[in-house]
């Protein structure tokens, strides 16, 4: 068994409607370290995501190519362009495959972490959504059922918010006053956590 | 904060349709009409293309025009324009002769112009990047790669858009877009802060009596905060920082640009240059050119920002050239 077509179908309706929740909650944190708009970039996105994945289909690579067109096309925020490169990357990885072996996605997703981290000229320790990536990409490395693979990526996408929140950002434009982030969330992480949590279930408004 | 608008999600689309049913001679296209373009070509040409969020009006969508940019690609307010929209408008401003990008060192921007540029070099379009990074506030001299580009990026619109309009070929568009940037010296100050509709807070939040030295155009913290000073100390203080920086060539002549932040009347720009031309005169510079309005906006932040652009007789002459787009005309 592994990821196949509807299952990311899903997790795109899934995902819109867990930023049509956190909407709020996002654009609060990012008022803290940001100009306070990520919950409003973050919905706008997924919901444009949402309305043009094809209902047909079962090549991955061709689903993610179109996720990546329409993501290309509707935002320019930093998160939403590394979103860009994720299904860029995941549609040059998947292409042909209508299954992608579950033990195989911690190999992929360390794939789409380096490229986020070329295009994106941030490092590991920076304080973005690609040390979330990484520390899911290492906990589900191997695994061999969806189960398995939501528990670890929960847990892991947890720990990474909690041990990075004592931590300065280290790029974009809170790198500017370094120490004033610390004790925060990222907004971008945030994100990530609450769509991964998402996937298993609805996540309340915050 | 109070607002002109029907909601956060068309506020920028519903700003463009405004912008360009007012100023005929533009037009929108490319994905969500995102592009904004010259109606009528210029002829075959280096074309110069340049992006950013919204919200910095005149800056960068306002530049379009004869003499000045060819195509802008449009983001949401304070986001950068997409990667579908760069490459939009890298089509449109190409004619054959190849495409100078010219914007803002964000982040966010130079990815979808890299991706972009990617994409187009497939296709056979040639392009150079020069990167805006006059903001002194944002970096130290010695990282000056790592400073963000603000209202002194007109400057090289103004210049390397003179240039192409000679004619002249890609290597030499891309020369002058990048002696501009580099003899240009930008920082602000900023007296209250703007929000982003449909965002909770505003950018930042600030004393009624207080102000903050060389804060950035989307509300990036700055140097200093304190209590209001008077008009004469700001400017002293923001000219010696700008003359104190390195690496420009000074040849004793000057641009200066007094920019409004949004807020700020002129009346009070005017304030503000008084004092600068008279200590710019006291040092013995010869100042060319004024430039005193809106510029380069954040919204309806408060604040002034200054632009020093240390001339020779190139620059001069190309600051000087025709050009003709809605908020710039010589």
């Amino acid at each position: 068994m592994g990821l196949n077509a509807d299952m990311v179908r899903s997790a795109i309706g899934k995902a819109a409607n867990t930023a049509r929740l956190i909407e709020g909650e996002l654009n609060e944190a990012d008022s803290r370290l940001g100009d306070g708009d990520t919950g409003l970039s973050l919905r706008r996105l997924l919901e444009r995501l949402e309305t043009t994945v094809r209902p047909d289909g079962n090549d991955l690579g061709e689903i993610f190519q179109v996720l990546a067109a329409q993501s290309a096309e509707a935002t320019g925020s930093s998160l939403g362009t590394l979103i860009t490169i994720a299904m860029l990357t995941l549609a040059r990885d998947t292409r042909g495959l209508s299954e992608l072996p579950w033990a195989e996605l911690g190999d992929r997703l360390a794939r789409v972490r380096d490229a986020m981290m070329s295009r994106g000229k941030a490092a590991l320790g920076d304080k973005t959504i690609i040390d979330i990536i990484d520390s899911v990409a290492r906990e589900v490395a191997g695994l061999q059922s969806a189960d398995a693979i939501k528990r670890a990526a929960r847990f892991a996408a947890h720990l990474t918010l909690d041990n990075y929140r004592r931590r300065p950002c280290r790029v974009g434009r809170a790198r500017m006053f370094a120490d004033k982030s610390i004790g925060m969330d990222d907004p971008g992480m945030l994100a990530l956590v609450r769509l991964i949590d998402g996937l298993d279930e609805e996540v309340k408004a915050g | 904060m109070k607002k002109l608008m029907n909601g956060a999600d068309s506020f920028v689309d519903e700003m463009l349709e405004g912008l360009c049913a007012a100023n005929p001679e533009l037009k929108r296209e490319g994905p969500g009409g995102r592009v904004v373009r010259m109606m009528a070509p210029q002829g075959r040409k280096v074309g110069i293309v340049s992006g950013g969020g919204s919200g910095h009006l005149p800056l960068f969508t306002g530049y379009v025009g004869r003499g000045l940019l060819d195509a802008c690609a449009v983001g949401d307010v304070f986001a950068g324009p997409s990667v579908a929209a760069c490459t939009a408008a890298m089509r449109a401003a190409n004619t054959g002769n190849g495409v100078v990008r010219l914007y803002g060192n964000y982040g966010g921007d130079r990815m979808s112009f890299d991706l972009a540029g990617e994409t187009l070099a497939a296709e056979g379009i040639r392009a150079t990047t020069v990167l805006g990074i006059d903001d002194v506030a944002s970096a130290n001299a010695s990282e000056q790669e790592k400073r963000r580009g603000v209202a002194g990026i007109v400057f090289a619109y103004k210049m390397a858009g003179a240039r192409a309009a000679e004619g002249a070929d890609l290597e030499e568009v891309t020369r002058v877009a990048a002696k501009a940037v580099a003899q240009t010296r930008t920082i602000g100050c900023a007296l209250s802060p703007c929000q982003i509709p449909g965002a909770a807070l505003p950018t930042f939040s600030i004393g009624e009596d207080e102000i903050e030295m060389g804060m950035g155009i989307h509300g990036e913290p700055g140097i200093w905060r304190d209590k209001l000073r008077s008009a004469d100390e700001i400017a002293d203080e923001m000219v010696d920082r700008l003359l104190g920086d390195d690496g420009f060539k000074s040849t004793g002549r000057l641009s200066v640009m007094i920019n409004s932040l949004g807020a700020t009347p002129l009346e009070e720009l005017f304030i503000v240059y008084r004092r600068v031309q008279h200590q710019l005169q006291t040092r013995g510079y010869r100042i060319e050119r004024a430039l005193v309005g809106h510029w380069a906006t954040s919204m309806e932040m408060a604040g002034v920002s200054m632009s020093l652009c240390h001339l020779d007789d190139e620059l001069n002459a190309l600051l000087g050239a025709p050009c003709d787009c809605p908020f710039w005309k010589n």
